[in-house]
């Protein structure tokens, strides 16, 4: 099993990739060396003691000496590091938790909704993938993804086909697939697997998100609602799971 | 001045730090074990254990506030037998003393915690948490009481085979007479203190974003709140005073040295380092010229 570590990182590159979409690479080969696609580092903001918990983001892809992130500013976490420039080093912490089960030699389907399509590369860099179905509100929210075959979807038209994702799924593109990722905003997902029929959800896994406080699996802070009553961490326990593990009326209810 | 030692013996045990890694913020330490973070801890504090499996709160249980924590976990963990079966035995091997946090519904509960645990020759002893609501008796803290508080000390000191801190609520009651209400029943320290109410309310909804409403609140920011309750336990009582609290660098845990803790605390930043111990260990020996 591959080990995380904190460690103090150079940031190579800093850029904004879409409107208030920041792709920052890392030099870590530690980190790199280790990290299995849907892992995710926690960085530290700010160098002080606010705030008072770290930032959890998927590595979006592996790089040369190290990995790169992708990542939306939301709020005065992602403010601060959308301020990182080349040189500076930042405390990142990883790679933490349980990424996509990418064991056996398979052929995967990837829908992502929005900025859960941030890490879709390092998957697609991985594994066979007969396709990558992407939505976003519009074209200047659509996820870079480098594949063979991507399908784009819009809810304003304003690239690739107008909709949702659910609308490019169909039952050719599932039967293609032994292994289908998905990652979104929780109700994106939610759509998406009462969309896929019951034939084909087995092969469905998904990619959640949690409030985190440690993101190591001490404070029982990011748990998430299972099927059949409980919660499982987030932080290490997923944040990938199979699909029928959601409890998706729960995790709803929280608001998140 | 005179520059405080920083090792520490008390309780039969000798601790390398008087840094504590607080309950709830350190899982039962295997965690940061793996991750190479206990270098410096004086000892662990495990999260809390009832009696029966807790599966906690719904979510969010965290929130982050522009200087603090809010959190409301619920005491998730799996219960006292499953903890002695299967936890135990795996932190067997830890480099500094673990401690266990005990919490319960109702007086006997307690009792019944660390009857249950006691079979295990692992931890050094409790800490008993007494800012759960006592449900079988009204749902109130049981430690804005001190004659409860001195109840339930009494119920623990009657089984307890080893030494046992109480760790005391900011939240209601008197925090002096609870402390000394702890030693009469038979404590052997008291850790001052767990969290303050907090609440965050959306005003979009006019609802809390916890769903249990009110959550407890942790933040660097209550540093001085924690000093003063710690300078007012510690000349109240003679047993050892644990601070909780407040934490984030060695020249605070000097300070909570200096207001009489015995030894001190750290939990929410650990959420920022999980090395923290061996961090605050280093500033503290650079800020007193210990080497
Ligand atoms: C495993 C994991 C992987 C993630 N990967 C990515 C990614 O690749 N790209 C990306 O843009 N975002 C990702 N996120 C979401 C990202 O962590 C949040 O957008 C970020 O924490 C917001 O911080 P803030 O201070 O800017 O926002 P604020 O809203 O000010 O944050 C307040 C608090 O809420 C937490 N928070 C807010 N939104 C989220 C959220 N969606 N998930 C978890 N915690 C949240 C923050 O960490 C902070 O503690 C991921 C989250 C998780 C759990
Ligand atoms: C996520 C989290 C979980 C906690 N769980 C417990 C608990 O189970 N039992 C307990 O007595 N205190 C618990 N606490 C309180 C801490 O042990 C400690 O008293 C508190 O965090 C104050 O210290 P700080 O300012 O260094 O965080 C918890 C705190 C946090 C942040
Ligand atoms: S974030 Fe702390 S246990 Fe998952």
């Amino acid at each position: 099993m591959q080990t995380a570590g904190d460690y103090v990182c150079t940031v190579l590159s800093s850029r904004q990739v879409l409107p208030g979409v920041f792709s920052v690479e890392f030099e870590s080969p530690e980190i790199s060396s280790v990290a299995l696609p849907g892992q995710f580092v926690q960085v530290e903001p700010s160098p002080g003691v606010f705030p008072v918990t770290r930032r959890p983001v998927t590595i979006n892809r592996l790089t040369e000496s190290g990995f790169e992130l992708l990542f939306d500013v939301v709020g005065r976490g992602t403010q601060l590091m959308a301020r990182f420039l080349p040189g500076d080093m930042v405390r990142v912490m990883g790679p933490l938790g349980k990424g996509w089960d990418v064991d056996q030699d398979k052929t995967w389907l990837l829908i992502g909704g929005g900025l859960g399509a941030a890490g879709f590369q390092f998957l697609v860099d991985s594994v066979r993938s007969s396709g990558v179905i992407i939505g976003a509100s519009g074209a200047d929210r659509v996820i870079p993804v480098q594949a063979q075959t991507v399908h784009i979807v819009t809810e304003d038209g304003s690239r690739g086909s107008r909709g949702l994702v659910t609308a490019l799924i169909s039952e050719e593109l599932l039967a293609r697939a032994d292994s289908i990722a998905v990652c979104g905003p929780v109700a994106m997902m939610e759509a998406v697997w009462n969309t896929i029929p019951e034939a084909h959800r087995s092969k469905v896994q998904v990619s959640t998100e949690s409030r985190m406080g440690c993101g190591w699996g001490v404070c029982d802070g990011c748990s998430i609602p299972v099927s059949g009553g409980g919660y499982r961490k987030c932080c290490v326990e997923g944040p990938v799971f199979p699909g029928d593990t959601i409890d998706w009326k729960r995790w709803k209810e929280a608001g998140l | 001045m005179s520059s405080p030692s920083l090792t520490r013996k008390f309780w039969g045990t000798e601790f390398v730090s008087p840094v504590m890694l607080a309950s709830g913020t350190s899982g039962f330490g295997e965690e940061l074990f793996k991750l190479g973070c206990l270098t410096g801890a004086g000892a662990v504090v495990s999260k809390a254990v009832t009696m029966k499996p807790r599966s906690g709160n719904p979510p969010p249980r965290l929130l982050e506030t522009p200087f603090g924590l809010l959190n409301s976990i619920g005491l998730a963990n799996p219960g006292a037998r499953y903890v002695l079966e299967n936890i135990l035995p795996a932190v067997s091997n830890l480099p500094c003393p673990l401690v266990i946090n005990v919490a319960g519904e109702s007086v006997q509960e307690f009792a019944d915690v660390v009857s249950v645990l006691k079979e295990s020759g692992v931890h050094i002893g409790y800490e008993i948490n007494v800012s759960c609501p006592n449900v079988a008796e009204g749902g109130a803290a049981f430690g804005v009481d001190p004659e409860v508080v001195f109840r339930v000390s009494e119920a623990v000191s009657q089984v307890a085979d080893r030494p046992f801190s109480v760790k005391l609520t900011p939240n209601g009651g008197d925090m002096v007479q609870a402390a000394v209400a702890a030693q009469q029943g038979g404590a052997s320290a008291v850790t001052v203190c767990n969290t303050f109410l907090g609440m965050m309310i959306d005003w979009k909804t006019g609802k809390s974003v916890i769903k249990r409403k009110v959550a407890g609140y942790t933040s660097p920011a209550l540093l001085p709140l924690v000093v003063a309750r710690v300078w007012q336990v510690s000349n109240a009582v003679s047993v050892p005073v644990i601070s909780s609290g407040g934490v984030s660098c060695g020249q605070d845990v000097l300070q909570l040295l200096a207001a009489g803790a015995e030894m001190v605390q750290v939990g929410t930043r650990l959420m920022r380092r999980p090395c923290a111990a061996g961090e605050l260990l280093d500033e503290m020996k650079k800020l007193t010229g210990e080497q």
